[in-house]
């Protein structure tokens, strides 16, 4: 079992349309064995079984030799947060006391968990605003997956889930969006009530609650029931479309009339991530963040967009350990992190 | 303040309605000392403060809610509502005329579009096969077409035992 923490997912190449805004784009399905009981009712050997199952299907349907699949000791805190923090995996994978497995590709666009709140949940992630890519990707999974696995479903409420909230299609489809022209031209509270309104559900990707770091968001479908899946995605992609537009007119609205206050305040961000020595995580993230803006808007030439975006990640405290190979207090951490940083933006 | 029509000294706090055997009704006030003396009982018990009132009709509702079980997991209605996950598949079923309106809120419909499961698409494509042949067989007996019913109903029964349904 091995990690390669340095080479990061192909979905923050930064390479897919809008990516200027645009971070990735997810899509994940919900699975359940129709001849085992959900996990609350599962007993060891029929989480066993699952896991066992779920893996003899990967095998199968060639996914598994593309990638690696993770279990037990790998998936405990606080090392299983590395995989959390990189998006392959969900907080409520790493907490659970299951007999549980998470496979993932080797480019890290497509991973499966076993035994989280469901039997199966896998996602499809793809670089900049890209549902063509994601949703195909996904769908072509599913297929192969339900030539080896007989799904939980009824005509009436769908594929079951275990919490209604995802039963139906079971498809949850976000956009990870970058949106530092709305914040600073004060339109963000606008346009995520109009997301809201439109049955979608906006948060910040990083921190708890309404919180929000470094200006980034996740919009993401409510419902799961009652639309196809064609369409569920059709009104995600429609509303961040809209969403990715706005944001392009503030960002042509500040370069017109505040060119020097965002130059300051790019330039100020990236001077401090060179010159500290001692820098938080949620610190780091504001600031990483708005060099990423000043990537994208072409202030700042001399990094690339995807250098920026990996960073974000490899900052984050389950990652550097992992990088650098060691177990770090939160001081240390501070200290290691302001290095890596430095190193990493040396010209 | 109306006296009480035993006693004819306390304050009377409930009506009580007889009727005799040709369903003529007698109101009658009553003090509480006098109902319970009279064996008028239970209906004090039967309306408690507003508070409690409350809290019993909840308790009511849990236990009935206590009383819908899933046969193939054991999960309550009860239990799912406090832990908010499904025991198994055959929940759905169990529950679904309590889940219905859940799921209507959550997702404002509760007919599923979409992709169907194969296992799912078969049965789905069956039970329509059966609804269709319902419909064909009352149209048969409307229109007086017995033999055509009578071969319709063959036909029904054997889907039916074929799906089990």
């Amino acid at each position: 079992m091995k990690l390669a923490p340095e080479k990061i997912g192909a979905w923050l190449s930064g390479s897919g349309p809008d990516s200027d805004v645009v971070i990735s784009t997810r899509v994940r399905f919900a699975r359940n064995l129709v001849d085992v009981p959900f996990v609350v009712r599962m007993k060891q050997f029929e989480q066993e079984l699952v896991l066992e199952t779920v893996r003899w299907a990967l095998a199968d349907t060639g996914y598994l030799k593309q990638g690696q699949f993770f279990e037990e000791e790998m998936l405990v805190e606080p090392d299983g947060m590395y995989f959390v923090e990189r998006h392959l995996a969900s907080p409520d994978l790493i907490t659970c006391k299951n007999r549980k497995g998470l496979f993932v590709s080797e480019d890290e666009t497509v991973s499966l968990m076993v035994n989280e709140e469901d039997h199966i949940r896998f996602q499809v992630l793809a670089s900049g605003f890209d549902f063509a890519t994601a949703f195909g990707k996904a769908a072509e999974l599913d297929e192969k997956l339900e030539g080896q696995l007989a799904y939980a479903f009824s005509p009436e409420f769908g594929f079951l889930t275990a919490c209604p909230t995802n039963v139906g299609t079971a498809l949850r489809v976000s956009v990870f969006l970058h949106l530092p022209g709305l914040v600073l031209t004060r339109e963000i509270e606008k346009v995520l009530r109009g997301a809201y309104a439109l049955g979608l559900l906006v948060r910040g990707v990083y921190g708890e609650g309404s919180e929000t770091r470094g200006n980034l968001f996740q919009v993401s479908n409510r419902q799961t029931l009652g639309q196809s899946e064609a369409e569920i995605v059709e009104v995600v992609s429609g509303v961040c479309r809209q969403i990715i537009d706005y944001e392009h007119k503030a960002r042509q609205f500040l370069m017109h009339n505040l060119r020097v206050e965002v130059e300051d305040k790019v330039f100020r961000s990236l001077g401090l991530l060179r010159g500290a020595r001692i820098i938080s995580m949620e610190e780091a993230t504001n600031l990483l963040a708005t060099v990423r803006f000043g990537v994208a808007l072409g202030i700042i030439n001399e990094l690339k967009l995807a250098e920026v975006s990996q960073l974000l990640i490899l900052i984050r405290p389950a990652n550097l350990q992992v990088i650098l190979g060691e177990k770090l207090t939160g001081a240390e951490q501070e200290e290691r992190r302001a290095t890596f940083i430095r190193e990493k933006l040396v010209r | 303040m109306k006296l009480c029509d035993i006693c004819g000294k306390k304050e009377a706090t409930l009506v009580v309605r007889q009727l005799d055997k040709d369903g003529k009704a007698t109101d009658l006030n009553v003090c509480a000392e006098c109902a319970k003396k009279r064996g008028l009982t239970g209906v004090e018990e039967s309306l408690p403060e507003s508070g409690a009132v409350i809290t019993e009709l909840k308790a009511k509702v849990d236990e009935s809610d206590a009383k819908v079980v899933c046969t193939r997991c054991g999960m309550s209605f009860a239990e799912f509502k406090r832990v908010g996950k499904l025991g198994c598949a055959d929940c759905y079923q169990a529950f679904a005329e309590k889940l219905r309106p859940i799921i209507r809120r959550l997702h404002g419909s509760v007919q599923h579009i979409g992709k169907t499961a194969n296992q799912g698409r078969k049965r789905a494509q069956e039970r329509l096969e059966i609804q269709r042949l319902r419909a064909e067989l009352e149209k048969a007996i409307k229109q007086e077409d017995y033999e055509k019913a009578a071969a319709l109903r063959d036909l029904l029964k054997r889907r039916e035992d074929e799906t089990g349904s």
